[in-house]
This record gives structure tokens, sequence and C-alpha cells, in this order.
């Protein structure tokens, strides 16, 4: 809906902006307590400093190779394994309900046995990532599996195609529209519990930082800590869109 | 068992005692009955019956998509065990074209199960296409297509691999009756061209007239053979054919058949 004609961007940026000033003004003028909410420009000058050193990068880094390995774990090991049990009468039955029952259990909660079992490195957060994420991905498949025409898979059948061709050829095009909304959710997820894994117990990642941050009271980086994961939250939000306009054609 | 003679010509369809009962739980129904006939190379035969009578089963078994309960099957003197569109072509009653591929995509679809070079794909598509009339098309997504061209692509789908022997489940059945005449022709024309044999389901006794050589009558379930005509119409075929007195004598004569078996 446009307001008075302006388009939307220049609205939505006008907010943000209007954010920051406040939020700058606030801080400023003592209206809140700058030791709990410094300026935004501070922050943001914060923010840059730290993405100038090494070893915050280092941690950058680290953050977005567990995402982004979870997340290319978990889309499409869900995606199949629901297509699996989907496509199995007695497996759908048996392991449908169950899929549910897990996917309603908040994952924090099983942070501790992954530690135990996994550690506290890289794979145990690329882990918690793919466990944080799978269920989504594998409930989608569940529906999913609804859009594929029996009819398609017939044609596939009748032209000597193999499981894996059938799987590419015919089950991945007729989900993905269906599974493509799930995607984002996944990835959201995923990196939900990358770092809620590297608050709980890391020696590494923005995650882990950041609540080094705030056990030591600095308020300044904590925020500039939240301002960049929030930009990688949108970057990563991003991705998946550019991946879901390639896919458009298949709708 | 094995009675059969093997004879040697391509797109020779040979069927013995072929019987099929599927099973769905505890229910069974007798689809087919100890059916047999032979279909020489090349010939345009049809195959009609009342609803439900097992003729998609036996298009089914054909093709190689389902299993016999009992009897033979054999395409070319080898017997059918499972899909082999290279040898055996087939065409569905919906053109079943993938959406999110182009016609021209379509039809290379069973040559890039065959894991078939590209451009040898290329090659056989367009001639596929160009046989049924859809060169022109080829970049064309299906929802861009009419149900007729639709069908169109499906049959070059059936046929790029250039099969002995085409089979067809009412092909026509979704199309309306001017677009059917059209391509009924459309099939002889590339039937005359190519040779194949073809054996075509349908619900129409005049198409099934009209196009072929030799009419199967199918009884109601479960389906046993109760006729071959054979039919000497000169070709080609043309629409005043129909309302010839040989014509119409033939179709009240199967007609008769299918309403007292
Ligand atoms: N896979 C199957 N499982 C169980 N029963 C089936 C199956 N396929 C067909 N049948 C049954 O077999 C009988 C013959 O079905 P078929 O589809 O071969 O008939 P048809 O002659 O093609 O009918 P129509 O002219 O309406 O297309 C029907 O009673 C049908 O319900
Ligand atoms: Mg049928």
């Amino acid at each position: 809906m446009a307001l008075f004609a302006i388009p939307d961007w220049v609205v939505r940026s006008a907010l943000v902006v209007g954010f920051l000033a406040v939020w700058e003004l606030g801080s400023r003028t003592g209206m809140v307590d700058p030791r709990l909410l410094p300026a935004a420009s501070t922050v943001i000058g914060t923010a840059l400093s730290l993405l100038e050193t090494a070893a915050f990068r280092a941690h950058l880094w680290t953050t977005i190779a567990q995402t982004m390995a979870a997340f290319i774990i978990a889309v499409p090991v869900g995606a199949i394994l629901g297509l699996l049990i989907a496509e199995r009468p007695y497996a759908s039955e048996v392991l449908k309900p169950l899929v549910f029952f897990v996917f309603s259990i908040p994952k924090s909660i099983f942070l501790p046995m992954f530690i135990l079992a996994f550690g506290i490195g890289f794979g145990q957060k690329v882990a918690f990532g793919v466990f944080s994420a799978i269920f989504i991905m594998m409930m989608t498949a569940f529906a999913a599996v609804e859009s594929v025409k029996r009819e398609h898979l017939m044609v596939a059948r009748a032209m000597g195609a193999s499981f894996i061709q059938t799987l590419r050829s015919v089950y991945a095009p007729s989900m993905a529209p269906v599974l493509l909304e799930a995607v984002r959710l996944a990835m959201i997820f995923n990196f939900t519990g990358i770092l809620l894994a590297e608050m709980y117990a890391s020696r590494s990642g923005v995650g882990n930082q950041m609540g080094l941050w705030g056990q030591n009271f600095m308020i300044d980086r904590l925020l500039a800590g939240i301002l960049i994961v929030s930009v990688l939250a949108i970057l990563f939000n991003e991705v998946v869109r550019a991946l879901e306009t390639r896919l458009e054609h298949w709708r | 068992m094995t009675t059969m003679t093997t004879v040697s010509a391509r797109g020779t369809v040979q069927v013995e005692n072929l019987t099929q009962i599927h099973r769905s739980g505890e229910r069974t129904t007798h689809a087919l009955d100890n059916i047999s006939f032979t279909i020489p190379a090349g010939k345009f035969v049809s195959v009609v019956g009342p609803s439900g009578c097992g003729k998609s089963s036996l298009l089914m078994l054909l093709v190689g998509l389902a299993q016999s309960t009992s009897g033979e099957l054999r395409v070319a003197g080898r017997p059918v065990a499972g899909p082999d569109p290279a040898r055996i072509g087939v065409v569905f009653q919906e053109a079943n074209l993938f959406p999110w591929l182009t016609a021209r995509k379509n039809v290379e679809f069973p040559l890039m199960i065959r894991n078939m070079s590209v451009k040898e794909r290329e090659t056989k598509a367009r001639d596929a296409l160009e046989l049924v009339g859809l060169d022109e098309f080829g970049d064309r997504y299906p929802h861009e297509l009419s149900g007729g061209m639709r069908q169109r692509v499906s049959i070059a789908r059936g046929i790029v691999q250039d099969p002995d022997v085409l089979m067809m489940d009412e092909p026509f059945a979704a199309l309306d009756e001017q677009t059917r005449m059209v391509m009924g022709d459309e099939l002889l024309r590339i039937w005359e061209r190519t040779g194949k044999t073809v054996v075509f389901v349908t619900h129409s006794l005049t198409e099934a007239i009209y196009l072929s050589d030799h009419v199967l009558v199918l009884s109601a379930r479960p389906g046993r053979i109760i006729d071959r005509i054979d039919i000497d119409l000169p070709r080609p075929r043309t629409f005043e054919l129909t309302s010839s007195a040989e014509f119409i004598q033939i179709r009240n004569r199967i007609w008769e058949q299918i309403r007292t078996a």
C-alpha cells in the first residue's frame, strides 16, 4: 500500500532513520541512562571497529561457516527424509506423529546433551543447528509430497527413471514451491540454534563473544553485536530469497 | 507355457493368456481374463470396450508399468519385463507434461533419463517436435500451449526414442471433438511416416474404426476379447468415410457386441 504515493522503501528507510535518531537523542540528552543504552552513533562506531579487528572477524567467520554448514545439511537431508517417510504408508503412520511431537519440544533443552555427545567445537554447533532446523524441513516435506502429481511419477517410471533421477526431475521441482517457504524458517531456526549453542558453551563465534560482553557489562559491544547479528540475519534471509527467485520458474 | 513362436519382426506385439487380477487390501478385481492376440509389426490396432473393462490395465501391462497375474507378453519377440521407452513408447490420456519444463525439455526428458549427450538430445527432440508439427513451439511452457498441442508434445515425447511400438491410452479423450478429429489425422500421418505399430485404446468407436487396421473388442469386466474386426476401408481415410454405409455397418456391429456381451 502506497502512502501518499511515496515508495515503500523510502517509508521503510525513514522509519529506520527515525528509530536511530530517537535512540541517539534519548541517549545524548540523558533521557535514558547512556550506560545502559549508549548512543546509536557510539554503537555503530563500536560495530565498525569490531569488524576491523582480526580476532572478531575470525569469530564472525566461525559463526557464518557453522550456519552455512548446518543449513546446507539440514535443508536437503530434512526434505529427503520427510519425502522418504511420506512416501511409505507404514513409515508415515509410525513416524509422522513423532516428528510433529519432537518439533513441538523447545530444542534448547537438548543443548547439554549435544555438548556431552559432540563437545563444544564446530561439529557440535553444526549438529545443533541441523537439529534445530531439520524438523521444519521434514514437516514441510510431508505436506509438499502432496503436490507431487502421481501422473508425473508414472511418466518418470514409464521413461525408466531411477529413484535418484525421479528425485531430481520430478520430486524436487514439484515440491520446491512448498519447500522454499520452509527454507527461510529453517534458516532462522538454524541461526538461532547456532547462536544459542555459542552463547551456552563455546570458545568462539559471535554468540560466544556476546555472552562474554554481557557478563562483563560491556553494553556498547553487546549492542554492536546485536547490530551485526541482525545484519547477518538479514543477509542470510536475502540469500534464501535470491535462491527462491532463481527457482521461481519451477512454480 | 512358452508355446509362442518368436517372430523376428520388430514391433510385433504378442499377448497370450494374459490375466490381470488387481489386489488392493482385501478386495480383488478381476480386470482381464485370458486375453490373447497378436499384432503384426506396423499395424494400427485399437482396443475398445465398456468403461472399467480393463483397457487401461491392459495398456499398463503392455508398457511394463504393471505385472500381470499370469500370461505372457512379448514385443518384438522379447518379454516385457518393465518400462522400456526405447522399444515401447507410451502416451497417456492426459498429456502429463512437466509444467516446469519447456515443450522441448519435456520431449528431451526420456533422453535425459538415458544420459544421452546434450547435442544428441537436442537433435532428436527437434526431429520429434517437427514430426508433430510443433518445431516452432519448443520454447513454450505447457501452460502456454493448447490442449491439442500439449497432447502432441506428449506424443513427441513418446516417439522421441524411435520406439517400434507406440501404446496410447485414450490420448485424445481430454480434447474437444474437432481437435480430436484433427489429432487423429495427425496421428495417422505420423504413423504412415514412421511405420510404427500403434496400440490405441479409445472409448470412441468412430475413432477406433477411422484410425485402425484392426479393432479388438473387449467385454465388460473381466475383459475378454469378444471380437477382432479387420477394417478394410481404403486409406487415406477421410471424414466422409465415417458416414459411409460400410463404416456405419462396422460401428453397429461393434456396438451390438459391446451392448450384449
Ligand atoms: N491399480 C489398481 N488396483 C485395483 N483395482 C484396479 C487398479 N487399476 C484398475 N483397477 C480396476 O480394474 C478394473 C479395470 O480398470 P481399467 O482402468 O483397466 O478399465 P478401463 O477399461 O481402462 O476403464 P475406462 O474405460 O473407464 O478407462 C476396474 O474395475 C478398476 O477399478
Ligand atoms: Mg482407462
